[in-house]
């Protein structure tokens, strides 16, 4: 009997595809490891009895038909929730399962849907307790349904922005402005683009028109630059960026907030991807990808990516990307013939591409600015788990050191808990920056990509 | 210890687990960050270099809410579900045991 297809990551990528799978009644494993599928997008409150009516009324609807839809394939989905994929090879990953014990799982077919994580920005003061991501905040909201503490400012760049202000204003928190890093005149300009998803755009501006009702300020091209407090945060100081993301250090304001969300863009995880020994490539905001073609297949063919592993394009995509990776295993499976699986695939591809457009204006007027590597100090710890500071790194770059090897062999960037997910984006661009080169490297993932106790290999090959 | 920035209100039956020592009520199916996020409470994890933090990334991936939960050091507070009794101990480090000031 074949093995079933395998989905790493229960987000939009993960469920999408199973349930194009599901519809023709191909079974699948689908593995995440939070408690409740859904990815950071669409997990929904934790807990239950919760009007979701403060995330605003189409995200709910949104987030309920997924989960119907998906509870009408749950026979067909061998869910398995609390479980982490570590490691890969090109027949089977190894899984740490709820009880914490190390498995290895089979399969013939493989959707990797991992998605991303956002891109940390270190300036002074980032690693104060009431600094947080962006996306985390907004999952503290949607997920963990609790307000944050105090005043909150959010900056960034981006549509999540505006977004995330709304739904904290409408859960009853206080935020007390929200700091586009890009100058507004390069939003206008990608009007037409951002036309091409009208409904997010009508949403966009519905968005701006609430926040202007009840009085949160948007400032445009204004950025972070630097966080206080003693123990905890309680201010934080914003000044205008130029076009390169320069800070005007004399027009500095300051904000007494308790809370700051911190959103710059997003890496995707490609930890898995990379111990597969897949390829990869460099996108414009230079994090690491892996490669697909329009059937959404690595170039190990049965090895498919989905979502935002294989850039950043959002949930929307991420479902339409994830369904195209089922098709393909469809074909691969001969449950679908190939005019059948073209037809299916152009057809997703079609919506596909009026996101792509509207996500390339989206990117063109979010383009980072070089400058802004510039907000840490000397002293600014860049790499929290090893506490290595800029002072360190920029004398490794002094030094000659080329690429991300050597500015981990030479300080200790990206050794520690996190394995450099949370510093990987500042020690690339400074990289690239002094070296001149694309290409600087990237974190080379060992197994297991997260810490894993002794205890987890207690039963692992002793059935034999 | 009180939940003071619950966007909604608790449904009935809460369980109940320990913050430092002290009692709290919990949903079922909600994180230990949740708890920690509701009470106020945002000096987390200590490392192993004695630096103090709170929740940053809030998805499993910063491992900066890493705390003591029935007596396990190093657990992440963001990707553990709350269960009756547990016992839950922030700034706690096995390597760096420096008091918190």
């Amino acid at each position: 009997m074949s093995m079933r297809p395998v989905i790493v990551g229960g987000g939009s990528a993960g469920m999408a595809a199973a349930i194009e799978l599901a519809n023709e009644g191909v079974g699948s494993v689908l593995i995440d490891e939070a408690s409740r599928p859904g990815g950071v997008v669409f997990r929904g409150p934790l807990r239950g009895g919760v009007d979701v009516g403060y995330l605003g009324a189409r995200y709910s609807k949104a987030l309920g038909k997924l989960h119907a839809d998906f509870a009408t394939c749950a026979r067909h989905i061998d869910l398995r929730l609390n479980s982490r994929v570590v490691g890969a090879d090109n027949q089977s990953l190894m899984m740490l399962d709820e009880q914490e014990q190390l498995q290895p799982v089979g399969y013939e077919q493989l959707v990797l849907a991992a998605g991303c994580h956002e891109r940390n920005v270190p300036f002074p003061g980032w690693t104060l307790p009431g600094v947080m991501l962006l996306g985390g905040l907004q999952l503290q909201i949607k997920s963990n349904v609790v307000k944050p503490l105090g005043r909150t400012l959010i900056a960034g760049t981006g549509p999540l922005l505006p977004l995330v202000a709304c739904q904290l204003h409408a859960a009853g928190a206080k935020v007390t402005g929200v700091f586009e890093a890009c100058a507004f005149s390069r939003i206008a300009r990608e009007t037409l683009a951002l036309m091409n998803k009208p409904q997010l755009f009508l949403d966009g501006l519905s968005m701006l028109g609430y926040l202007k009702l009840h009085g949160i300020p948007m400032h445009y091209g204004w950025g972070v630059v630097a966080a206080r407090g003693e123990g905890e945060l309680s201010e934080v100081s914003v000044a205008p960026y130029d076009q390169a993301w320069q800070a005007d250090l004399k027009r500095v304001q300051r904000e007494s907030v308790q809370t700051l969300a911190v959103g710059y863009g997003f890496i995707p995880r490609t930890q898995l991807s990379q111990q597969l020994g897949l390829a990869h490539g460099y996108s414009a905001d230079g994090y690491l990808r892996a490669e697909c073609n329009a059937w959404q297949q690595s170039n190990v063919p049965h090895i498919h990516l989905a979502g935002d592993m294989a850039g950043i394009r959002g949930g929307e995509a991420a479902m339409l990307t994830g369904r195209i990776a089922a098709v393909s295993i469809l074909h691969q499976r001969g449950v679908l013939n190939a005019e059948q699986a073209i037809e299916r695939r152009e057809r997703y591809l079609g919506q596909l591409a009026g996101i792509g457009r509207f996500r390339s204006g989206v990117e063109r007027y979010t383009a980072r600015g070089p400058a802004q590597v510039e907000l840490p100090q000397a002293d600014t710890v860049i790499c929290r788990c090893e506490q290595v500071t800029r002072e360190a790194i920029d004398l490794a770059l002094q030094q000659g050191v080329q690429d991300m090897a050597g500015l981990k062999m030479r300080t200790r960037v990206s050794m520690g808990d996190c394995q450099g997910r949370m510093c990987v984006g500042y020690c690339s661009d400074r990289l690239r920056a002094a070296t001149g080169r694309a290409d600087v490297g990237w974190l080379r993932p060992r197994f297991p990509v997260d810490p894993v106790p002794f205890s987890a290999f207690k039963h692992l090959g002793t059935e034999a | 210890m009180e939940r003071t920035l619950d966007i909604q209100p608790l449904a009935a039956d809460p369980i109940t687990l320990h913050i430092n020592g002290s009692p709290v009520n919990a949903a079922p199916g909600e994180t230990v960050l949740s708890v920690l996020n509701a009470v106020g409470l945002r000096q987390l994890a200590r490392n192993d270099h004695g630096q103090v933090s709170g929740a940053f990334c809030g998805m499993g991936v910063c491992h900066c809410c890493l705390v003591a939960i029935d007596g396990r050091a190093k657990r992440r507070a963001c990707q553990t579900v709350v269960r009756p009794g547990m016992r839950v101990e922030t700034l706690v480090n096995p390597i760096c045991s420096e008091v918190p000031a």
